[in-house]
């Protein structure tokens, strides 16, 4: 028989614990309780509870509550809970299936139905605790083939631009902190942290389109013409159809972002960027995200056309709006990131 | 007589309360002595104060199911409707159906006594 699997039994009198593990130490370790907070402890100390017994009226910490905080800390999603009562009370016995509670078996009971009843519910519940770490597993997996397909494209790139690999994770970087500093400062903005991490590994693409860039212009080192900032504008659409011809390599979710902030990276507050003209809130707040991030490390890093300008004075031409304008709500988020900016050493200087 | 006829005499089903411990017929004799200690620290006078309906609920709460997992009917029977009457505010009610079940209660466990202790 399966031992490995663990049944907590919680009563505050020994005689029915006895009767309980008598049912069932022949299949399962079987572990006491006296109370609802020494099973909670229990359970604590113990990941590997594959079932709980659960009387309902017990002193220090009743059936009920034990219930709510299982609520609280997710361990009624994995773990089967069977009120065993002696409780006849209709409303009771309704709050604790309402709070979770698998079954509700009244005293006395019968034991064959008992077992049987609790055996089937452990072994369908540890069949579908497997089954989602399997797909946890799976999407660990995919998420990091997205990421190393995201790297991928932003490496060749980046090989054409005479830049490090280091670019690249200093724009992740810099929009995820980012990107957390103004969702928490701003509700209107508020986005989970799982989003968050996808704008960042979307944000690895928002120059991708310059592999479609002649070398001429693209690493010129003196000032681009007209005619040849024409062109380079051009890197955003061009990253977007690129995009659009490998949509099923990645995530759906980090492609929209892809796409987003590939077009709009160069987009200003006051509608005097590039490509749509798109101004204010009509551009998307991880696009504005990342034109900060992407603007602050240009200027900390040294390029073929300049050299690079330290944190203060980076930080001043963005405010001055000497590289365009931005949302003001913004740069108040920069603001309030600009020491852990410098402390992770994000400024190229 | 053994304990488990004499039980029988007094309406304790002891077919049942085996079958729930898979037939250890040792193990039964010693929850029943087990249940003589558990009555006395659940003891629900009989001039209970009804002002304490929520303690003696309990205790009646604690009786009634120990004594359905140990098949002692008459007890398990009695004490389910003290604390039904009980919760529906009838403490007077429940008060004579104490006073019917204590001597079938003191039967038992003398019984038990006699045979285990």
């Amino acid at each position: 028989m399966n031992k490995e699997k663990t049944i907590l039994i919680v009563d505050d009198i020994e005689i029915n614990r006895i009767i309980l593990a008598e049912i069932f130490k022949d299949q399962y370790n079987v572990v006491e309780a006296e109370n609802g907070l020494q099973a909670l402890e229990i359970m604590n100390n113990n990941l590997n509870i594959s079932a709980v017994l659960l009387d309902l009226v017990m002193p220090v910490l009743n059936g009920i509550e034990v219930l709510k905080r299982m609520n609280k800390n997710g361990r009624i999603k994995t773990i089967p809970v069977f009120l065993i009562t002696a409780e006849s009370n209709e409303e009771t016995l309704l709050e604790g299936y309402n709070l979770g509670a698998t079954d509700v078996i009244t005293k006395p009971f019968m034991p064959h139905f008992l077992r049987h009843r609790i055996v089937n519910i452990i072994e369908l519940y540890s069949h579908r605790n497997e089954l989602e770490t399997i797909v946890a597993d799976q999407i660990k997996n995919l998420n990091k083939i997205n990421q190393s397909i995201v790297e991928t494209l932003a490496t060749l790139i980046e090989f054409r631009d005479c830049e490090s690999g280091e670019h690249v994770k200093r724009i992740s970087g810099l929009t995820k902190m980012l990107m957390k500093q103004v969702s928490d400062m701003y509700p209107e903005y508020h986005l989970p942290q799982s989003e968050i991490d996808k704008i960042g590994t979307s944000s690895i693409l928002h120059d991708v389109g310059k592999i479609s860039i002649p070398d001429s212009i693209l690493n010129k080192p003196g000032r681009l013409t007209n005619e040849e900032f024409a062109t380079m504008k051009l890197h955003t659409v061009k990253g977007c159809e690129i995009l659009q011809s490998i949509p099923n390599m990645m995530d759906k979710g980090i492609y929209d972002y892809s796409y987003d902030i590939c077009r709009h990276h160069h987009e200003r507050w006051d509608g005097r960027g590039y490509p749509d003209g798109l101004s204010g809130d009509d551009i998307s707040i991880w696009a504005q995200v990342v034109s900060v991030a992407d603007v602050y490390d240009a200027l900390t890093s040294e390029r073929v056309y300049k050299k690079a300008y330290d944190h203060s004075k980076a930080v001043d031409m963005i405010n001055n709006g000497e590289c365009g304008t931005f949302n003001p709500k913004l740069l108040e988020a920069f603001k309030a990131v600009e020491k852990e900016i410098i402390d992770k050493k994000w400024s190229n200087i | 007589m053994d304990l488990f006829e004499d039980l029988k005499v007094l309406g304790v089903n002891i077919d049942d309360g085996l079958r729930r411990l898979n037939g250890n017929a040792t193990l039964y004799k010693r929850l029943l002595n087990a249940f003589v200690g558990t009555l006395e620290k659940y003891y629900i006078d009989l001039d209970f104060d009804e002002n304490n309906c929520t303690e003696i609920t309990e205790k009646a709460h604690a009786i009634k199911g120990i004594a359905g997992n140990l098949s002692i009917t008459p007890l398990y029977k009695s004490y389910t409707q003290i604390v039904d009457l009980l919760r529906a505010n009838k403490a007077e009610d429940a008060r004579k159906i104490l006073e019917i079940s204590l001597p079938v209660q003191e039967e038992i466990v003398n019984c038990i006594k006699k045979h285990i202790q």
